[in-house]
């Protein structure tokens, strides 16, 4: 944490955050003076999943998802919430350069969505085209922007070429220079229905997309792959398809195993707020599975390292998997006739 | 998690920390940072060094004169051919005729101004590459 200051002299905190979209979401509240915590607001957005998508490849790889789809978050939150957010996309860049700087001299704080590449302050083993990261704008500063990235611990200076170069990218998923900030914000939001919808609406996508390749399906049927994969398509081509799993559970700004934890974190706090001894359990539970996937990402790790010269190997790293899945199944089971208890 | 299993093994996130949510001695969900975790050194690792490997293979094939200097460009950007013809302006089926070095050679200095911006580079830079 650290004070910042906005164009009109409110004062800022930043927040140090796991994840870009729920941070940034918090950011918006926290500005507004309701208080209230990311793992919440991941929480009631919906923010865990699980999504294996073999036919979207991202540098030449399928997608495993975690979460749910960018935006969706910041959508869900900010409707279970019960605020209103003024979004707006752009074709020109420089119109959206232009109402940017015009809505930060009025002293709001802004909410972009850019291209991680183009944001130079990052470490360059972390910028890969991915058009789905979010940041906040405090103010405009000589020849750049104030940036409050919320998966970094201190705010940033960004060059306005580079901002808008990451507002403007082309690929999948594009931006198109899309900002947001809140209109109007309930000052005593109605966190508990908030929470109860976003539980449900968790179970749902989790066990009753009737697709294989999302929710607990999707975790069983990546599983399954990744144990015949060796076989099927040569053991370097396997580890390179493993580490990109392995990579979306840690790396993409997750707070460990995948959102997993921070879902925990969010049932912890749930389970405070209704008094229940049974979200508590539910919160544990969630983080043995958590533990269980950390352990999939260091079993995997060793396959990748040691070229298969270990007794490490895909069925072990599969098998780790289907035991995830197993016990999210059941979790996601129980947490759904839990839910239904619970009074608003 | 608990607090004193969160990663703290390397650091590896160049001066920077990470957010993680791991349990303190209470049971509850705090958030602690980390300084970096071999498992994700190694997975990371991997992704960067292929993306090496592929940009110096096609450094020299520009070299060798198989391929133009664009090419080079592109892939350091790690861009594909259809965000370079978005970015750029141009059509995709021409980006990759100018991969070629013969076509290249001949395009107009308009044309190139486009890739530049594009791509982030000086003109200088855009039609030649780094020798190592």
């Amino acid at each position: 944490m650290s004070a910042e200051t906005t164009s009109s002299g409110k004062p800022f905190v930043h927040y140090h955050s796991a994840h870009c979209e729920s941070g940034v979401t918090l950011a918006l509240f926290r500005d507004k003076g309701v208080e209230i915590s990311e793992a919440m607001i991941f929480g009631i957005g919906s923010g865990i999943f699980f999504g294996h998508l073999p036919f979207v490849k991202w540098v030449g790889l399928p997608i495993s998802t975690f979460r749910s789809q960018p935006g969706a978050v910041f959508r869900k939150a900010g409707k279970r919430l019960g605020a209103e957010f003024i979004t707006r996309r752009f074709r020109n860049p420089q119109k959206g350069m232009d109402e940017l700087r015009r809505v930060l001299k009025t002293g709001q704080i802004v909410g972009l969505t850019t291209n991680i590449y183009w944001l130079s302050y990052f470490p360059n083993r972390f910028r890969f085209q991915f058009n789905g990261h979010n940041i906040i704008v405090l103010c405009e500063i000589e020849n750049g922007f104030r940036v409050s990235d919320p998966v970094l611990d201190h705010p940033v200076d960004c060059l306005t070429e580079d901002l808008e170069r990451a507002r403007f990218a082309h690929g999948p998923l594009e931006p198109h220079g899309f900002m947001y900030y809140p209109q109007s914000v309930s000052q005593n939001p109605d966190i508990r229905l908030a929470c109860i919808k976003g539980m449900r609406d968790t179970c749902n996508m989790m066990l009753r997309i009737p697709l294989p390749i999302f929710g607990i399906r999707g975790i069983r049927s990546l599983a399954k792959r990744i144990i015949r994969m060796p076989d099927k398509i040569g053991f370097h081509e396997a580890c390179r398809h493993l580490a990109n799993v392995v990579r979306m559970q840690e790396e993409v700004g997750t707070g460990g195993a995948g959102f997993r934890f921070m879902y925990a974190a969010f049932l912890q706090e749930a389970a405070d707020l209704f008094g229940s001894d049974e979200l508590a359990q539910l919160s544990q539970e969630m983080t043995a599975i958590g533990d269980i996937w950390r352990e999939f990402a260091v079993v995997s790790a060793r396959i990748i390292k040691q070229r298969g010269q270990s007794e490490d190997n895909f069925g072990k790293a599969g098998g780790l998997m289907l035991i995830c899945a197993g016990r999210e199944e059941e979790f996601f089971k129980t947490l759904n006739t839990v839910v239904r208890n619970l009074k608003a | 998690m608990k607090v004193n299993e969160v990663p703290q093994e390397i650091t590896y996130y160049e001066g920077y920390k990470r957010a993680c949510y791991a349990l303190n001695e209470d049971g509850k969900y705090v958030i602690v940072t980390s300084s970096g975790w071999s498992a994700e050194e190694i997975v990371n690792g991997l992704a960067v060094a292929e993306l090496e490997a592929k940009l110096e293979g096609v450094r020299q094939e520009v070299i060798r004169g198989e391929k133009s200097p664009l090419l080079y460009h592109m892939e350091r950007r790690q861009m594909t051919p259809e965000i370079l013809a978005k970015t750029a302006d141009i059509a995709c089926f021409r980006v990759k005729r100018h991969f070629r070095p013969a076509v290249f050679a001949k395009l107009k200095s308009s044309v190139l101004d486009r890739y530049a911006k594009a791509l982030a580079v000086t003109g200088q830079e855009l039609i030649s590459v780094p020798k190592k």
